[in-house]
Formats: structure tokens, sequence, C-alpha cells
């Protein structure tokens, strides 16, 4: 009974401390209506969405979706896939440290303008994108005829696919290198060679393993958008269903057929590779927040 | 002892790989990106002014073209706003399952267009499940109509706006708005004249980055947009019916017409950011 | 060794850091470059270093021409203003670095590096924090550390960059009288750059005071406080 006098005094002060507004605070109605809608809209807009996509796959059971994604052309999609990702990301992993090499550890006239030129791609529709391929590359162009006599057609090919995934994807691994390189400066790098390390050695022994974890977060979204690209590819594939449909466009083959649960279970297995992209995202950014760049405004 | 002028192109480095580094980057870049690019431009010379106006003039282009810069512009002023209120609710609110909320911002960037598009197409379409209510209760068809276009718009564009005021927000020190109330401003007059004010530029370059990828976006749109030229076909979904036509000049020209404009109002956006940041310099 | 610096100078674009300036070190001399920010003591240094090129003159250690000379050749023991240890490395590894690096016909065995590591651990007196990383260390040990890094690859001279900057009044004090013991334990020619005009009379056999990338005054300490040539001399050692 004592224990309950004092707790009760003890709570006296503290309601009424938290009936007290900050003055940093918004009213408490305001603050759940924003709250509530806010989190209504993004479930409409994100969760529900996400969560159909699994819905539908699943429409049939779990055996015809398995069976659906087993088919002979479905495999032929998810193993093109695989293949321009292997080529595109790696590229393009090598460019943004090249890149980020160049603008962060130099002084030099025309940094601006390179910059700017990386982020030519986040302002051209996928589509143009994939119109600017076909019109250097295409049958059309003398350089694409030339290439197309000589065996090696680039347009309605693998290697079109892949060009037109690495010119979406092209900025994000430098954008995440060129800050925190920035931001580290150049003096280990110089410490490195005062101490007698060749350049190759330099670069592995001390920039890389400083850069590793940000270069990783950049490989992650690339391949994630590499892996789902889808207009600019659809442009420059041709989509030969079995030789130049990725994922993504089977997808849409398999959609526009009414072929509803071949195209979710399609669409359900990119959903789980970008929830695992997420997690590892995020993973990332609570490990190792200190080792990517302090930048704002990631994707 | 090698003499460097006044002017050099480079300062000189103990570091070694500039050449490579360079090298490889702008191989790269030439071959990727600028290269096709300036394929592009060069086909659009080619074709010339007169001829260009024309195929941008003609009214179905002009259809598309308008569809595609006023549904991008109408979600990325939903994103600025819906945008805004998510930052500040992730940041500043406390309730359960905030981080798992603030990871799934960013989900938008990481699922494929296309699988947003059937998604959100068999969700909204009128025997969907989203779709149907909504008709019922609201009159409205989302689907197949230019409201459908919006919400696929919504949806790519939502991270931008969130990701960029996000970090601006958690750096605001209490202290500036403590000080605005003690000085007698109301909580709405604080908002008006101190916050907002310090959000703008982040809100702009968030709003200018959701409108280019909307105004480009393709994947997502075409599955619930139905398509009907002169009322729900977007400019991207025209130069792939150009190409499938192979009428090469009729799509070079409606990109060359998408670029310009996005150029433009990326410019004027830009104008706008340089001007609000000189009036918020001091602060 | 001996360092002469003929007519060193040094331009950022339009800017000019240094105009020709001339220093002789004689050998084994501690010396300290002395002036205020912008002075064009840190480029100097960077340029003995290797680290910067000089727009023109001459860099002769033992009166050999090494101005073009790479950074890895010189064998600069360099001390880093914020140390630049390899944050991802323990001390150990951090100090073994240099030794490491060598082609595998000079390289040292691995127990020899272990040895050299250790007995440098000792010569820092920081014997147990081998197994440490840079950022578990204090700002007085991490100036140690770099400072046995730079040891480690046997220099032919120490070049420290505002050795005592990051450190707070008392750790200074004790690291200053480190400095002059390592310097008297190896006999290394060594230059350091500091702005604390106590710190460098108190520590150097030799200081150089700058300005406005020029040379003000080269004098013992003593004598330049008897008898400052400059205006700016007789201000800044007064401050």
């Amino acid at each position: 009974m004592a224990d309950m006098t004092v707790s009760t005094s003890a709570l006296g002060p503290a309601t009424r401390a938290a009936r007290y507004r900050r003055c940093t605070d918004e009213p408490r109605w305001l603050r759940w209506t924003v709250t509530i809608v806010v989190l209504a809209l993004l479930a409409v807009l994100v969760l529900i969405p996400l969560g159909s996509v699994f819905v539908e796959a699943l429409r049939d059971g779990l055996a015809m979706a398995v069976e659906s994604l087993g088919d002979r052309d479905a495999m032929a999609a998810i193993r093109l896939t695989l293949i321009v990702a292997a080529v595109a990301v790696p590229l393009n992993a090598l460019f943004g440290v090249a890149a980020a090499w160049a603008l962060t550890k130099f002084q030099w006239r025309g940094k601006a303008v390179l910059l700017t030129l990386i982020d030519l791609p986040f302002s051209v529709s996928p589509v143009v994108a994939g119109l600017c391929i076909i019109l250097l590359f295409g049958a059309n162009s003398s350089l694409g005829g030339w290439l197309v006599a000589n065996g090696h057609p680039i347009v309605f090919a693998v290697p079109g696919i892949i060009l037109a995934t690495m010119f979406i994807t092209f900025p994000f691994v430098a954008r995440e290198l060129v800050p925190l390189m920035t931001e580290q400066g150049k003096s280990e790098e110089e410490a490195a060679l005062t101490l007698g390390a060749s350049g190759w050695r330099m670069f592995f022994t001390v920039t890389l393993p400083n850069i590793k974890w940000a270069l990783l977060y950049g490989v992650l979204l690339c391949n994630a958008r590499a892996m789902g690209e889808f207009g600019a590819v659809a442009v420059v594939s041709g989509k030969i269903r079995g030789v130049t449909a990725t994922m993504p466009i089977m997808i849409e083959m398999l959609y526009n057929e009414y072929l509803s649960v071949a195209a979710f279970s399609m669409a359900a297995v990119l959903t789980l590779l970008a929830l695992v992209t997420l997690t590892l995202k995020t993973l990332l950014e609570w490990r190792y927040a200190d080792q990517l760049a302090a930048s704002g405004g990631r994707h | 002892m090698t003499r460097t002028g006044a002017w050099s192109f480079r300062s000189p480095s103990p570091l070694p790989g500039w050449g490579l580094s360079l090298g490889v980057t702008v191989t790269l870049l030439s071959l990727v990106v600028l290269l096709p690019v300036g394929a592009l431009v060069v086909r659009a010379a080619g074709i010339g002014p007169a001829e260009l106006w024309a195929t941008i003039g003609s009214e179905r282009v002009l259809a598309a073209l308008l569809l595609s810069f006023r549904a991008a512009l109408i979600a990325a002023l939903f994103n600025l706003v819906f945008g805004l209120a998510l930052a500040w609710v992730l940041v500043r609110y406390e309730f359960p399952g905030r981080k798992l909320v603030d990871a799934m911002v960013d989900l938008p960037f990481a699922l494929p267009t296309a699988v947003a598009g059937i998604a959100l197409t068999a969700l909204y379409a009128p025997n969907g499940a989203l779709g149907g209510p909504i008709q019922d209760l609201f009159g409205v068809r989302v689907a197949y109509t230019e409201v459908g276009i919006w919400i696929a718009l919504v949806f790519v564009g939502l991270p931008f706006v969130v990701r960029t005021v996000q970090p601006v927000i958690a750096e605001i020190e209490q202290e500036v708005e403590e000080a605005s109330a003690t000085l007698g401003a109301s909580r709405t007059t604080t908002w008006r004249r101190v916050i907002l004010p310090m959000l703008t530029p982040a809100l702009l370059t968030g709003f200018a980055l959701s409108l280019a990828r909307a105004v480009g976006e393709y994947g997502s749109v075409i599955f619930i947009a139905g398509n009907l030229p002169f009322k729900t076909e977007i400019a991207p979904l025209l130069i792939v019916i150009r190409l499938e036509e192979f009428d090469y000049d009729g799509a070079v020209a409606i990109a060359v017409a998408m670029l310009a404009i996005s150029f433009v109002l990326l410019l004027l956006i830009n104008l706008i950011q340089v001007w609000s940041r000189r009036h918020t310099a001091g602060a | 060794m001996h360092i002469q610096i003929d007519e060193i100078a040094k331009e950022f674009g339009a800017a000019t850091a240094l105009h020709p300036v001339s220093l002789n070190v004689p050998s084994g001399a501690l010396v300290a470059l002395l002036g205020p920010s912008g002075s064009g003591k840190t480029t100097l240094l960077r340029i003995l270093g290797g680290l910067e090129e000089p727009t023109s003159g001459r860099v002769l250690f033992d009166s050999m021409d090494a101005t073009g000379m790479r950074v890895q050749d010189r064998r600069a023991g360099f001390v880093f203003q914020h140390y630049a240890l390899f944050r991802h490395m323990t001390v150990y590894e951090n100090i073994a670095y240099g030794l490491r690096a060598r082609p595998r016909a000079t390289r040292p065995s691995n127990p020899e590096i272990a040895r050299r590591v250790g007995k440098l651990l000792d010569l820092i007196q920081l014997p147990d924090i081998a197994k440490r990383y840079p950022s578990q260390l204090s700002g007085g040990q991490r100036q140690r550390v770099a400072l046995a890094r730079a040891l480690a690859i046997e220099p032919r001279m120490l070049l420290l960059d505002e050795p005592f900057g990051a450190l707070d009044a008392k750790v200074r004090k004790e690291l200053r009288q480190g400095l002059r013991d390592i310097h008297d334990a190896t006999g290394l020619t060594t230059i350091f750059v500091t702005h604390d005009q106590e710190e460098a009379m108190e520590l150097a056999d030799l200081v150089v005071v700058m300005s406005m990338g020029r040379i003000e005054q080269v004098g013992k300490p003593a004598e330049i406080r008897a008898r400052p040539q400059t205006d700016f001399v007789r201000d800044f050692i007064a401050a």
C-alpha cells in the first residue's frame, strides 16, 4: 500500500509534464493526424502493391508459381538478366572507382564538366537512352552496319542490352564514392607513398579498404537497378523470347498475354531481390554509417 | 625540372594513376553515354529544325508531351508535400516501426519499374482490390486513366523529396525554433518564417529530381495508363511506337523535345535554387 | 644528411606560395620552419618530401640533385599534420607498412619485421598498443605511432608537419622532449613546421622564420631573440 501512495504522488508532476507541449512540437492532434495520413498513403502506394505481387503470384498456389519459373523461356530470361548484371555492374564499378579517383585526388580544370556529364543519365528518359544506342549502333547507322556485317550486332542483341543497362546505372557507384573520397582527403595515400609503397600497393592496401563499404553500397544499388531496368532495355532488346528478353521484358510479355501468375511469379523473384537489396542497404547504413558518404539524397 | 606556366590543366601531384583513371573514365563515359547521346544530337541536326518542329507540332505528339509533363508536374507537386510530411514524421515523431517505414521509403528505388507497373495496375484496376472500392466510393476510375499515371509517377518519385529533405531536417538545431518561440512567434509562424525557408533548397532539389524522373518514366506507367492516343499516351511510349514503325526521325523529334523541355525545367529550378540560397545565405 | 634548398619557388595557379627561397640544413640538425599560416612553410616541407613539385629551383640531398626524385625513393620520414594513420590497420600493421612495401629482395623477413616494430614501439614508449586501431588511441599516442611508422623505413631525414598542432598543452610539452630524444638518439636531420614560436625556440637548433612565401631570418634561437632582422620577426617572436 505504501508503494502505491509513493507511485501515485510521483505520477502527479509526470502527468503534468506530459501534457505540457514543448515549443518545438506541433500540437498532439496534428502530429497524430499527419502521422496517420502519411503512413496510410505509404501503405496504399508502396506496401499494398508490394504485397499484391506475392498475392497474385501465389493465386494458383506455390507449385504453379514455381512451375512457371521453370519454363524454358523464363529460365533463359533469368540467365540473361544475370549475365547482363554480371558484365554491366563490374564495369560500372570500375568506372566509378576510376572517376572518383580522378575527381577527388587531383586538382584539374574540367572537374565540374565531368561531374555534370556523369549525372547526365539521371536526366535522360530510359526510352531516350535506348533510342540513342539504336541510333549509334543500329543496323541503319554506319558504325552499326559495319558491326552487323562483321557478325557483331549490338542492337537487338545482348551487347546492346548491356550498353543500355550501363547507361541507366552509370552514375550509381561514382556518386557514392565521390563525396566519401573528398571527405577522406589524400593524406593517407601520401603517407603510403612516403613509406615507399608503389601506386598499386597504395591503392590496394590503403584506398580500397577505406572505400570498400561505400563501394559495396554503390554496387548494391547499381545491381538492383541493372537487374530491373526496363525502358532502355525494352527499346534495344527487340524482345526475342528466350534470346534477348530479360526478366522485366519477360514480365511485360507474360502480362500482355494475360499469363498473370507467370508474370507475377517472375515479378516476385525481382521483388525478393529488391527486398534483399533494401535489407543489405539498411544494414550497411546502420553498421557502417561512418564509412559511407555523409551526403544526403542517396539512391 | 619541368616548368609549369601560369595556366596548367592540372596541378602536379605525387599521387599516381591520374592518366589511367582519367583514361578509363573518359573511355567508358564516351562509349556508354557521350557517343550515343551525340548520335541523337547529330541525327536531330540532320533532320533540320523545320522538319523537327513539324513532327513535334503534330496533334498526337503535342498531346503526349503535354500529358507527360502535366502528369509529372502533378506527381512531383504531390511528392513535394507528401515527401516533406513523411520526412518530418520520420525525423521528429516517435512511433512503433519507424525504422522499418524509413527503410521502406527506398522501395521504389529498388523495385523494378515493370514490377511496380503491373502491381499497381492489378491493384487499381476496376476489378482490383483498391480500384473497385475507389470507383464505388468516389466514382473515380484510376487505372487506364490519367489518374493511374499520376499514381505510378508518385510511386517512382516518392523517395527523392524524402531523401533530400530528411538529412536537412535532422540538422536543424532546435535552438533556432526555440529562439523563434521565445520571440513570440506561434508554431505556425515558426514553420512559415523559420523552418520552411531552411528546407527550401532541399525541397526544390528533391522536387527537381522527382520531376526529372517522372517526365521520362516508362516502365511503371505503360501498364496502368491505358495508352489511348490523345488521352493516356505518354511521350516515351510514343517514341517506342515510332521506333516500332521504323519512323526513326519521328522518334528523334519527340526525344529532342523531351530533352529540351527537361533541361529548361532543370535550369529554371537551378535558378530558383540559386536565388533562394542567396536569400537564405545569412541563416 | 645534408639538405640544400636552392632557389625553390612554388606557384598554385596564380597564387605564389613560395618566392624563390634558399636554405642550407647541415647534417644532423634539428630545424624549425616557423611562421603564420600561409607563410609557405608547409609547402616547403612537402617539396622536400616530394609531395609537391616546385615550380622552379633545386633540392640537393648530400649534394645530389633530388628535385625530380619520386616520393617513394626519397626515404623521407614524413609525419603528417593529422598523422594520416591508416585507419583500417592496427598500430603494428601501420608501423610495418613501409617494410612490407619494399621489393622482395630487400624486404625483411616476418620475424625481422616483428623485431623492428617491437623496437620502435619501445622507442616511442608504447610497447603494449600493437594490436590497437588508430581510433582507439589518444592524440599523443597517434602522434608517436606516426613517428614510429616514419622511422621504420630507416629514413634519411625526418620531416614533421605541425607535429604538436593537434595536441593539448600538457601532452605537447611531453612530446616535445620525446622528439628531441629521438632526434638525439637517431642523429637524423630533422625539419619540423610550427606556428608556435615558443615551441620552435625551445626545441630547435636552428629556426627559419617565414612569412608570405619568403624566409625572413635564419638563426639559432638565441640569435633570433637577440637580433631580429626584420619588423615581422620582431613582432612575431614577441607575440
